[in-house]
């Protein structure tokens, strides 16, 4: 029993440590910045947000700067996310928690590029990112 | 082949025993194995079908017979009777199990011919000439979990052996319940394509021919696919409108959009019936309302929709409903539609009735009390058609004249939950 308990506390803080690294690793060209979603009232005001609403990202085409912040702002119930397939901002892809209605999720974009994502269960919700 | 002497009594024992269990298996189930073999009985002992003797019974005195005229025991593998236009495949999604079945029928004398392994959720198809089955599977190296594979399969239509196995890349089957049209077959039979929902849209070529995985075509957001030529097929969109997807073998598709035909809150159902040989789709609503488009001449020529029930039906709360609820027979060009009095929103519940309409003028020729609860229904396509009506509760498949209504012959037990009916339009 005892030992056992051991073993899943160390798995979870190896799988603790994998995420971390994983967070840090050098080929990410992005850092997430809030790995949970989080209350939209937590968003910065002078951010730069792209707000969810009718199934549709609002702003789909967004530029920003090196090192940017990026937040997105669920306005409906229905839940969504941002989903970067695998090689856009890491070699693993990046799939964003699902975001109920006034939540938000932050991205930092660390290199210039384009990143195109979608909504997971939504795949026709699309968007992208280019990063000068 | 070289088995030495010494070891020949001892095998034919067990051959002999072998042979015992194939034959009360034979008596119980009716395989593949048993067909070819029973239908040469039959016919020898002056059994005529359906003339009340069970095949069972026929089966036992055929034994019997053969044990008192001192007929060895040659146990062996069938073949199916060649493919026609009778025979049908019942596919068993089990209710989202891990593993699957599908059933091949002989329509005619209600017996099951052969049956086929598959993986979770597969997409069946069946040529239309009858040369070939096949199926996009899914299977996992720990049952349920593990490493994930999709392939493709193709089986010979009599011996039922796969012919080809093709895997995907990178694991890009849609996981639903299966609709029929998410994997097509083009009308050469050359080809396979099948539907990924996530990440992006996108439609997978197989060569089936060359048995080998081509690859994925971008395409909008649309599903279901029509096949029309080799190289052309059309989807349905989220924006109410067909797209027309010509490939060739590298390079972005064609793609066009034809007007929107159905307004935002007409909600078309999962399984239209499409003929690829009248290049016929039929497209019902949950409230009965029928969309035709004829596809025959490459583009999309949207015909006047027809309503399935009638003002006074749909006033009393008729309401298409089941998983396949729509079939289309070629030949004589008329549409059926299961149907029963149902709340708006339980379209998936199972109907007691088939609607028949005439597809040309949208007159009702019958309405079919199917006597069951039925989830699913298909046609033969030859002159005379059998209506197909699938039970998922019971897993019986009910097998009437479709000109009568009258329920002819059924076969049950068919697996866990069976949902889709294939036949071959062979004509
Ligand atoms: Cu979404």
């Amino acid at each position: 029993m005892n030992s056992a308990m051991k073993a899943r506390s160390i798995l979870a803080a190896l799988f603790l440590a994998t995420t971390a690294a994983g967070g840090a690793m050098a080929q990410d060209k992005v850092s997430v910045t809030t790995e949970a979603a989080v209350a939209a009232t937590e968003v910065p005001a002078d951010a730069v947000v792209v707000n969810i609403d009718k199934l549709k990202y609002e702003t789909p085409d967004l530029t920003v700067k090196v090192g940017d912040t990026v937040y997105w702002v669920n306005k409906e119930a229905m839940p969504h996310n941002v989903e970067f397939v695998k090689g856009v901002v890491n070699e693993g892809g990046l799939k964003g928690p699902m975001l109920k209605r006034d939540q938000a999720y932050a991205i930092t974009f660390n290199e210039a590029g384009t990143f195109d994502y979608h909504c997971t269960p939504h795949p026709f919700m699309r968007g992208k990112v280019t990063v000068e | 082949m070289a088995h030495p002497r010494y070891l020949l009594p001892v095998f034919r024992a067990s051959l002999l025993g072998l042979g015992m269990t194939c034959s009360s298996l034979a008596l119980g189930t009716a395989t593949a194995q048993e067909a070819t073999a029973d239908d040469a009985a039959l016919t020898s002992a002056g059994v005529t079908r359906n003339d009340g003797e069970s095949q069972g019974a026929a089966g036992a005195r055929t034994a019997a017979a053969d044990l008192a005229a001192g007929k060895d025991d040659e146990p062996h593998i069938l073949e199916a009777p060649a493919p026609d236009s009778r025979r049908v495949y019942v596919n068993d999604p089990a209710h989202f199990a891990a593993i699957t079945q599908q059933f091949v029928i002989d329509g005619d004398d209600g017996r099951v011919i052969g049956m086929t392994d598959g993986g979770f959720l597969p997409n069946p198809v069946v040529a239309d000439d009858g040369s070939i089955f096949a199926q996009a599977s899914t299977v996992f190296s720990r049952i349920a979990r593990g490493e994930r594979t999709d392939y493709v399969e193709v089986f010979d239509s009599k011996t039922f052996q796969p012919i080809a196995d093709i895997e995907l890349p990178n694991t890009p089957r849609f996981l639903v319940g299966t609709y029929p049209w998410m994997t097509s077959l083009t009308p050469d039979n050359k080809t396979l394509l099948f539907y990924q929902f996530s990440p992006a849209p996108a439609v997978g070529v197989v060569d089936l021919e060359g048995k080998k995985f081509g690859r994925m075509l971008d395409v909008p957001d649309c599903y279901h696919m029509f096949p029309t030529a080799a190289d052309t097929f059309f989807m349905h969109c989220r924006d109410g409108s067909l797209a027309k997807v010509k490939f060739a073998a590298e390079g972005e598709p064609e793609i066009t959009h034809t007007e929107v035909f159905h307004p935002e809150d007409e909600y078309l159902i999962n399984h239209p019936a499409f003929s690829t040989k009248a290049g016929r789709l039929v497209w019902p609503t949950y409230t009965g309302k029928i969309y035709q488009v004829d596809l025959s001449s490459g583009d999309a020529k949207f015909m006047e929709p027809i309503e399935a029930l009638t003002e006074e039906e749909r006033s009393q709360d008729w309401r298409p409903g089941g998983w396949q609820q729509v079939a289309y027979h070629r030949g004589s060009d008329r549409i059926y539609l299961l149907v029963d009095q149902r709340d708006q929103w339980r379209h998936k519940t199972a109907s007691r009735f088939v609607v028949v309409v005439d597809a040309k003028t949208g007159e009702r020729v019958s309405k079919i009390e199917m006597g069951h609860e039925i989830d699913s229904i298909n046609v033969s396509q030859d002159e005379k058609p059998l209506l197909y009506g699938l039970s998922t509760g019971t897993s019986t498949l009910h097998i009437y004249d479709a000109e009568s209504g009258e329920e002819l012959r059924s076969v049950d037990q068919l697996g866990r939950g069976p949902q889709v009916i294939t036949t071959a339009d062979m004509g």
